[in-house]
């Protein structure tokens, strides 16, 4: 074909363009979808939908304006009642068997074959330790919360509960499937962050995805747990230090919802008003949840992938929290002297040093704050306790332990920071790595990295201030 | 650089730790978070503005004033026109106008500006880019509609002729810009619309809305505010100085004529294209009603618009209201079989006729 030809094609094609109109590729698309809808009207003969009948009996049930939050609470409650208490025994469990009775076989080992103290205590007491006690604490409570929750979702209950409380998500500019993935991350926000799969509008996931560290996972409940038992419960009367202490871990965990639904409002405000939004919610039939398969699913997909990444990360962490305790620049180990340097601006905002320090290298995964800094406090106020420098411990009487961080110069206004500081600081390295996969951007993991961070930071900041102002 | 502010903390951090006092160290707090607030808030932060009144680009006032030129070609422009438009100072528009007179688009005839033909079709592109960015900001991103008009704004003077054409392209060429208006093809030729203002609309006659214009801000977020859509059909109930009434999908809407005006319609004559009154919106069906479907709004465009495709929302389907929820919002509507549940400001956007 030669030149003019196309050119006349081309201005042909123009001219047709425009007498067609602005609305043919709407009218063609809508007319395909209509016919196709047509054909599988006559096609089709489907049975009398009594089952719908029943499904919409059941949803008028859950989602009603009596009984609707009571059951969504209740469920959830004991979702999160089995995951804590059920978690304990076999996390204590692993923890003899990884600890207890692996650790002395392979020192032995290791001491057989003639290996210098400096590389059996990087290897063992380092790397090895790390990596177990993130098992330990870890994959219990993750088997037992990922399919407890696929089988609800698998169930069909989970969309109901976002149909409930989308109104709420809605105000604040994210889609009520947030509440599952929010609920996902008091599990682990690494899943939590997975699970925003589900919602597919690109803004609204991208604000799930961000706040999702705002709900308190499972590696953070123990840390709030201990310090409200040592530092707020012990204020007031023996008799209802229980209850004060389990109010205020509520507290901090409703005080992460309320930042979650305040940081989705500012960001679908500002950061993320350009992307695109488009809302629709699917309830589909209740259905009897495979079982076996959803169990084995849940754990190979969920439990065992996250677990395998905090592996990943662990493993370098427990090496670096090791050689800082045990390399020395002049005097003092390397842990010392940047404990030293942060102290200055760990009081400033009520914490100290030591703590700054702790979330520092124990990134991989929360799990280890609590025995990171015990070993540190003990390293810097030279007391009896723990097993050496760089070997993270944990005690089981809750009275040493209290022993140990006042030694270390804790307060209760210490402890409401580290509380806080624990809500809001940034994701755990494994939850880093999985909003970059599933974002597959620099952009918005650096903002769901740092953002928890400077709020964390201003938090405690203007706490510790008002603390002080008011207790001179 | 980053040495210095190092230093910089450091140096505070210590004078903090000697002379520490937390009523200080909070108003050093607070103060230093308002001048943050002040200097960076989204669009009114004082950074923003400074950069803008110093950032005066000789081409965006050149483009600026050629648009208000091809804008009010009825009118007599003058100087003091554009400054007032314009909003830049007397200095910046007078060196402009004398750049496009020395360059041939502008002409001086008996004291007032007009375009000449260069200065018409460089006026035309620039039109054009901004109305297909209003297109793209539509189609393809999530831009509430009282923004594109400020982004395109911006948009149009950084795009070549190639983008333009790209941007084209991948809008499959489009004829109109979502507020109704028309869109030049590269060539120029710009489509004709045959529409009067609403208010200009006698009682009885029936229209179809096909432009609501979003100059002036204040009065554009007043229509947007009474869910009027661009493509309804409108049948006057009364005009006089005070008001216009008209009915629209099941419901009435008051205006001033004012606001009235700023909203175009197409008059229709043949009885055949007028829509049964039975028509209304989603929003408007009970529970326990059953409706077909009769379309989706062209308000309704890009991903969100497909999505109610596939969900199953095309003419001639039915539906009915399966749960109603505790909040009021989102509705579960119940059609092909499944449950769907959609908010307000979605079901608005569909057009049901109920049985």
């Amino acid at each position: 074909m030669d030149k003019i030809t196309i050119k006349n094609i081309i201005a042909l094609a123009e001219e047709l363009r425009w007498k067609i109109g602005d609305d043919f590729h709407d009218n063609l698309a809508e007319g395909i979808y209509a016919d196709a809808a047509e054909i599988v009207e006559d096609a089709i003969i489907s049975k009398s939908n009594k089952t719908a009948r029943l499904d919409n009996k059941i949803d008028r049930i859950v989602t009603s304006r009596v009984w609707g939050f009571p059951i969504m609470f209740f469920i959830l409650g004991i979702v999160l009642w089995l995951t804590i208490q059920g978690a304990n025994y076999p996390s204590a469990m692993l923890s003899d068997f990884l600890l207890g009775d692996i650790r002395p076989v392979l020192k032995s080992l290791a001491s057989g074959v003639g290996m210098p103290w400096w590389l059996s205590g990087f290897l063992i007491n380092g790397v090895y330790l790390a990596v177990a006690w993130v098992i330990a604490v870890m994959l219990p409570p993750m088997a037992i919360f990922f399919p407890l929750f696929t089988l609800l979702e698998d169930f069909g209950y989970l969309p109901r509960v976002a149909f409930n409380l989308d109104y709420l998500f809605k105000k604040s500019g994210a889609h009520g499937k947030q509440a599952l993935t929010m609920s996902m991350g008091f599990g682990c926000n690494a899943a939590g962050v997975v699970a925003t799969r589900i919602i597919d509008s690109p803004r609204e996931r991208l604000i799930a995805i961000i706040t999702n560290n705002f709900s308190l996972c499972n590696g953070r409940w123990p840390t709030q747990i201990l310090l409200a038992t040592i530092f707020i419960g012990a204020v007031v009367p023996a008799s209802m230090s229980g209850m004060v202490s389990l109010a205020a871990v509520f507290g901090i965990a409703v005080l992460g919802i309320f930042f979650m639904f305040f940081v989705s409002w500012a960001l679908s405000k500002t950061l993320l008003k350009g992307e695109v939004s488009t809302f629709n919610l699917e309830l589909p039939p209740y259905r009897p949840p495979n079982f076996w398969q959803t169990i084995y699913t849940s754990i190979i997909d969920r439990t065992l992938i996250v677990l395998w990444r905090a592996i990943v990360f662990a493993a370098p962490a427990g090496a670096a929290i090791w050689l800082i305790s045990n390399l020395n620049i002049g005097d003092q180990s390397i842990a010392a002297w940047i404990i030293q340097y942060l102290d200055g601006f760990g009081f400033i905002i009520g914490l100290n040093g030591v703590i700054l320090l702790a979330y520092i290298v124990a990134i991989p995964a929360n799990e280890i704050v609590i025995p990171t800094i015990l070993m540190l406090t003990v390293l810097v106020t030279g007391m009896q306790a723990g097993e050496g420098a760089g070997v993270m411990f944990e005690l089981d009487s809750v009275n040493d332990t209290a022993a140990i961080l006042k030694a270390g110069g804790w307060t209760v206004l210490t402890a409401i920071n580290v509380m806080l500081f624990s809500l809001l600081h940034n994701p755990c390295s494994t939850t880093i790595y999985t909003i970059y996969k599933e974002t597959k951007s620099k952009k918005w993991t650096l903002i769901a990295t740092i953002l928890p961070i400077i709020m964390g930071l201003v938090v405690t900041f203007v706490v510790a201030q008002i603390w002080r102002i008011i207790a001179n | 650089m980053l040495i210095f502010v190092v230093i910089v903390i450091d140096y505070l951090l210590f004078m903090m730790m000697y002379s520490y006092n937390p009523v200080y160290s909070l108003l050093i707090f607070i103060v230093s978070s308002m001048i943050i607030y002040l200097f960076f808030r989204p669009n009114k932060g004082l950074t923003w503005l400074l950069l803008n009144s110093y950032k005066v680009d000789e081409k965006i006032v050149i483009e600026d004033i050629l648009k208000q030129l091809y804008h009010n070609s009825n009118n007599n422009i003058t100087t003091n026109f554009l400054v007032n438009a314009l909003g830049y100072k007397d200095a910046v528009i007078i060196s402009g106008i004398d750049k496009m007179i020395d360059s041939d688009l502008v002409y001086f005839d008996n004291d007032f500006f007009k375009l000449t033909e260069e200065g018409f079709d460089y006026a035309v592109k620039i039109v054009r880019v901004h109305r297909l960015w209003e297109r793209y900001l539509a189609e393809k991103t999530g831009f509430d509609k009282a923004e594109w008009h400020g982004i395109a704004e911006r948009k149009e003077h950084e795009t070549n002729e190639d983008e333009a054409m790209e941007l084209a392209t991948q809008l499959g060429n489009p004829i109109f810009d979502p507020h109704g208006d028309p869109i030049p093809t590269s060539t120029g030729k710009i489509a004709e619309i045959d529409s009067i203002p609403l208010s200009g609309l006698a009682i009885g006659e029936v229209g179809k809305i096909i432009n609501i214009d979003d100059n002036p801000e204040i009065i554009y977020k007043q229509i947007l505010a009474e869910n009027i859509h661009i493509g309804s059909q409108i049948k006057i109930l009364e005009n006089n100085s005070t008001r216009v009434t008209f009915y629209s999908e099941g419901e009435e809407f008051r205006l001033a004529p004012i606001v009235a005006g700023n909203i175009k319609v197409f008059i229709l004559k043949n009885q055949e294209e007028i829509q049964d009154k039975s028509i209304v919106r989603l929003t408007a069906l009970n529970p326990g009603e059953t409706a077909i479907v009769e379309g989706i709004s062209k308000e309704s465009r890009g991903d969100s618009r497909r999505r109610l495709l596939d969900l199953g929302f095309v003419r001639g389907a039915k539906v009915s209201i399966d749960l109603v929820n505790p909040f009021g919002e989102p509705t579960g509507y119940y059609i092909k079989g499944t449950t769907i549940a959609l908010r307000d400001d979605q079901a608005l956007k569909i057009l049901i006729k109920k049985d």
